[in-house]
């Protein structure tokens, strides 16, 4: 049975001293995959951790379609299977031509939420920026 | 090509990496080519910017024949995994040759093997150009620079002079009878299943195949024109780089490509590729090219560039976790997909935008008609 600091707490100190005791030693042909090594690290902790978070706001972003409730209570393997069958769902009626004239832009709104919470793990930078 | 994450420095030289057997018979190799009496190889280390090819910095000397002397070049050869959009590098060689014919800015090609005895994969030689091209470091300044991006407007258009009757280009695969017809075709095959599972790719697909516009005049793109692909120096540009996935195409697609966000590098209000405005790059387009610049077809093609370049880095991303070529580098670029879709929605919304205004620019223009004209997708 583990005792010690759980993957989080690993994740988050490794980031750290890859930061702060690494990094500004590291030759400048090896910096870029040294960042590269912290952007990945980064990425995955904010997964761990947010995952169940993007997954919920993904089923706010589909209620105005689908009127599916947030059910606060669906997490993990549960929750994804949720969120893709609202996404694959969603998905057939747009190939099927169903916003081709009407919905535009509550799908267009439907779709940026998605993104939005898909960008809070992969670039959440990316997320704030303007248009 | 793509580097993961952009805001990164591209890699530094990482060492030789001919050993002496590849360089004696790469010296064998161009002594013959060269009809010379003597080719000598320096390697100068592995170039970085390439994700898809492999460069090398090479000096030669060579001694005798028409190429005697001492030319810095680059080897480009194929990387371990090609992926679907790259044409290979005899028909890269095909049409970097026919750009510097046609007077484009392009590190001029000198020789090109596809005899696996003397390095293994396909490669090339050309000639080595000086300057910045990191696309970061490009738009780095705090000033636009308006002549920089007419010059490469100037460029494109000399480009798209060369049609498919080109001499030297039937190594490539034959026009398309509808260029947007066939993109579209590539895309569903390239984004395959997950068309089904992501509404962003979806949607973007079917705006493509409700808009696509007809064919027009077919002439010889270069599919990856961009901040990031050429070099500079003193503000001026050097040379037009990467080409390996040039083809017959609408004109306008290269201009898409260009303007796309993903290739502003955080410059967004400076929308040719984060040098200076559209507006620049269009009239030295127009220029050289012999044709206008329709700004909506442009429109479609940047919405095409941003499925594109989810496509691409998908399959960046598949050639690491398939096992084919472990890296980290692709890795990240396979996970780049939410902001190019960010991107990409960001673009669908400004053009659904303008066409609303012009819909009700029109029926402030006419009286209304008895049937009422059906909404577009836009």
């Amino acid at each position: 049975m583990r005792t010690g600091p759980d993957a989080y707490a690993l994740l988050d100190i490794a980031l750290t001293t890859l930061r702060g005791a690494v990094l500004p030693h590291v030759a400048p042909e090896a910096r870029y995959a040294a960042l590269m090594v912290a952007n990945a690290l980064d990425i995955a902790g904010r997964e761990l951790r947010g995952f169940d978070a993007s997954g919920h706001a993904m089923v706010v972003a589909l209620a105005p379609l689908y009127g599916e409730d947030a059910d606060d209570a669906l997490a993990g393997e549960e929750l994804d299977t949720r969120v893709s069958a609202l996404q694959h769902r969603l998905c057939i009626e747009i190939a099927a031509g169903d916003f081709d004239h009407d919905g535009q832009d509550v799908l267009m709104d439907a779709l940026e939420a998605i993104v939005r919470a898909r960008l809070v793990i992969a670039n959440p930078k990316a997320a704030g920026q303007g248009a | 090509m793509h580097a993961a994450n952009p805001s990164l420095s591209p890699r530094a030289p990482m060492g030789a990496v001919l050993n002496d057997e590849s360089r004696s018979r790469l010296e064998g190799w161009l002594t013959e080519r060269a009809g010379a009496s003597r080719v000598t190889v320096t390697d100068d280390g592995r170039l970085g910017g390439g994700a898809i090819s492999v460069n090398h910095a090479l000096t030669l000397d060579i001694h005798g024949g028409s190429r005697a002397g001492r030319h810095a070049c680059v080897l480009r050869a194929e990387s371990a995994g090609r992926i679907a959009a790259s044409i290979g590098k005899r028909r890269e060689f095909a049409v970097l040759s026919a750009a510097f014919t046609a007077g484009v800015a392009a590190p001029e090609p000198l020789f090109d093997c596809d005899d696996p005895g003397v390095l293994g994969p396909d490669f090339f030689i050309m000639r080595r150009a000086e300057g910045v091209g990191a696309g970061f470091a490009v738009v780095k300044g705090d000033a636009p620079q308006p002549d920089l991006a007419r010059e490469l407007g100037r460029q494109l258009g000399l480009l798209h002079r060369v049609t498919p009757d080109a001499p030297g280009l039937e190594r490539l695969p034959e026009p398309p009878l509808c260029p947007a017809q066939e993109l579209l075709g590539h895309l569903r095959a390239w984004i395959g299943d997950l068309a089904r599972r992501d509404p962003v790719l979806a949607w973007g697909l079917r705006w493509l195949e409700v808009n696509a516009p007809p064919p027009g005049p077919l002439v010889l793109c270069h599919r990856d024109f961009r901040t990031g692909n050429y070099l500079v120096k003193d503000g001026r540009l050097t040379a037009i780089l990467d080409w390996e996935f040039a083809g017959f195409g609408d004109p306008m697609e290269d201009l898409g490509w260009f303007c796309a966000r993903s290739w502003r590098f955080r410059r967004v209000n400076r929308e040719a590729g984060g040098i200076a405005d559209r507006a620049d790059l269009y009239a030295g387009y127009e220029e050289t090219s012999g044709r206008r610049v329709d700004p909506k077809r442009v429109a479609y093609w940047e919405t095409a560039a941003y499925l594109r370049w989810a496509a691409i880095a998908l399959q960046q991303g598949e050639r690491h976790s398939t096992g084919a070529e472990p890296s980290l580098e692709l890795a990240l670029t396979g996970r780049m997909l939410p902001e190019i879709e960010m991107d990409l929605l960001r673009h669908l919304r400004a053009q659904a935008a303008l066409a609303a205004t012009a819909r009700a620019e029109a029926a402030l223009a006419t009286p209304p008609a008895e049937d009422p004209p059906v909404e577009q997708v836009a």
